[in-house]
């Protein structure tokens, strides 16, 4: 009944997105090619927007991952901390504790920082 | 039953879908007002004339983009803030979607306006669009963490990761007393998902608009709009998760809702222009090495408050 509800909410909002994007220039013509041209703030467009970009920020993702793996282990983690006491929390501690360590060797890498 | 469990959650989910973003208008308004970056008549209107404009504009398209993900980017994030705004409990009984792991699935909501965000600035095929994209997932990438262990700090008193019961946990104090870090760190989680005021590297004015240089007419509406509808999504997010939700003495819940969402809604507002700018280097620096042990500390926190 909740799932159903959500669904509905999703597929409706969804539907008014793309029907109020459609509707209003359903009747326009296409622009013309040089109106199409991208806007560069001024710029002419002398390179193409499929040429490489190298995104520095690879190790920052792969820290994310260690640190995204460890948040499947605290959802059920949170649920049962109150029962276990102490024992979640030094369990939990301990885990973090070596995950911070991945990030203050990161941050002496640079990783978080790229020219 | 029917009544209270489909058709008045519903109806307040539509209506604060439709006039939450709105009322972020004009609060954006007031606050541009009150630093003198704007002046001249029509507090109230100037958001629907605003609006008009961009729905009878001609849309201009880029030459090569990719159209379908290009229609289907803005529409996918105003659906992931309707999500969002399902989960908010209105009160006791009227919940859209009341479901043991509402927390898990407001996380996964904040993981996929990434992506959104991301095709946004992608399928347009020009520059700059892409390079506020590819800034904006190094901001992504880095807020999420910050904002899933602010969320657990709630979900341990609660010992559930459903959100109303972790508004019933606040009864006797609410967790934005009782976890002081949680609210502050959460609210640049707002600012950050919704890229305004000093984390607003996807759309900032140094790449001439950013993921939205490229987008005009319906489109922009659409993407505006469903920009103001995941912010206040996660006002009603952070109102249950902080501010005790639809706790409150002699008004029904629902109300104390609206009004804690109002508020949440007019300090992010007034955060917004208050702060500069910051460069994504920086921005990412910051998430990692400040706010995130910050988050941490918010965790112990909460853990130490829970088991005592």
């Amino acid at each position: 009944m909740e799932l159903l509800l959500f669904f509905v909410i999703l597929i409706l909002s969804l539907g008014a997105g793309l029907l109020l994007q459609w509707w209003p220039s359903r009747h326009h013509p296409m622009p013309t090619y040089p109106q199409r041209a991208p806007f560069l703030g001024g710029g002419l467009p002398d390179t193409h927007a499929w040429s490489r970009f190298h995104v520095r920020y690879y190790p920052m993702a792969l820290l994310l991952i260690a640190f995204e793996m460890e948040m499947m282990f605290m959802y059920p983690w949170a649920v049962v901390y109150v029962a276990q006491g102490m024992k979640a929390v030094m369990e939990m501690g301990m885990f973090l504790a070596i995950l911070s360590v991945g990030i203050l060797y990161g941050w002496r890498e640079g990783v978080f920082r790229w020219q | 039953m029917i009544l209270d469990q489909l058709v008045w959650p519903l109806a307040l989910v539509l209506a604060a879908l439709v006039l939450g973003p709105y009322l972020l208008a004009v609060l954006d308004g007031l606050v541009a007002r009150g630093l003198g970056l704007t002046r001249g008549p029509g507090l109230w209107l100037a958001p629907l004339r605003r609006g008009a404009w961009w729905l009878i504009q001609h849309t201009n398209v880029t030459e090569a983009p990719d159209g379908r993900a290009w229609r289907l980017a803005p529409a996918l994030y105003l659906a992931l803030a309707a999500g969002g705004l399902a989960l908010v409990p209105w009160s006791r009984a009227w919940v859209a979607t009341d479901i043991a792991t509402s927390l898990v699935l407001w996380g996964s909501i904040e993981a996929l306006a990434t992506v959104v965000i991301f095709l946004q600035g992608w399928s347009a095929n020009t520059h700059l669009t892409l390079v506020g994209a590819y800034r904006y997932v190094a901001l992504g990438l880095s807020y999420i963490l910050v904002s899933m262990f602010v969320l657990i700090g709630v979900a341990l008193p609660a010992e559930s990761l459903a959100l109303t019961q972790v508004i019933i946990s606040q009864q006797e104090l609410w967790n934005v007393l009782r976890q002081p870090l949680g609210l502050p760190l959460f609210l640049i989680v707002g600012l950050a998902i919704t890229f305004r005021g000093p984390f607003n590297l996807a759309d900032s004015t140094d790449l001439a608009g950013g993921t939205s240089a490229d987008v005009s007419g319906a489109q922009r509406l659409v993407w505006e709009f469903a920009r103001s509808a995941m912010l206040v999504a996660f006002s009603g997010i952070a109102t249950a998760a902080f501010l005790g939700g639809w706790l409150g003495p002699w008004l029904p819940g629902p109300l104390w809702v609206a009004f804690k969402m109002l508020a949440v809604l007019a300090l992010l507002a007034w955060l917004g222009p208050a702060f500069a700018r910051l460069t994504p280097e920086h921005c990412v620096s910051l998430m990692w090495v400040v706010l995130l042990p910050l988050a941490f500390v918010d965790l112990i926190w909460a853990g130490v408050e829970a088991l005592s």
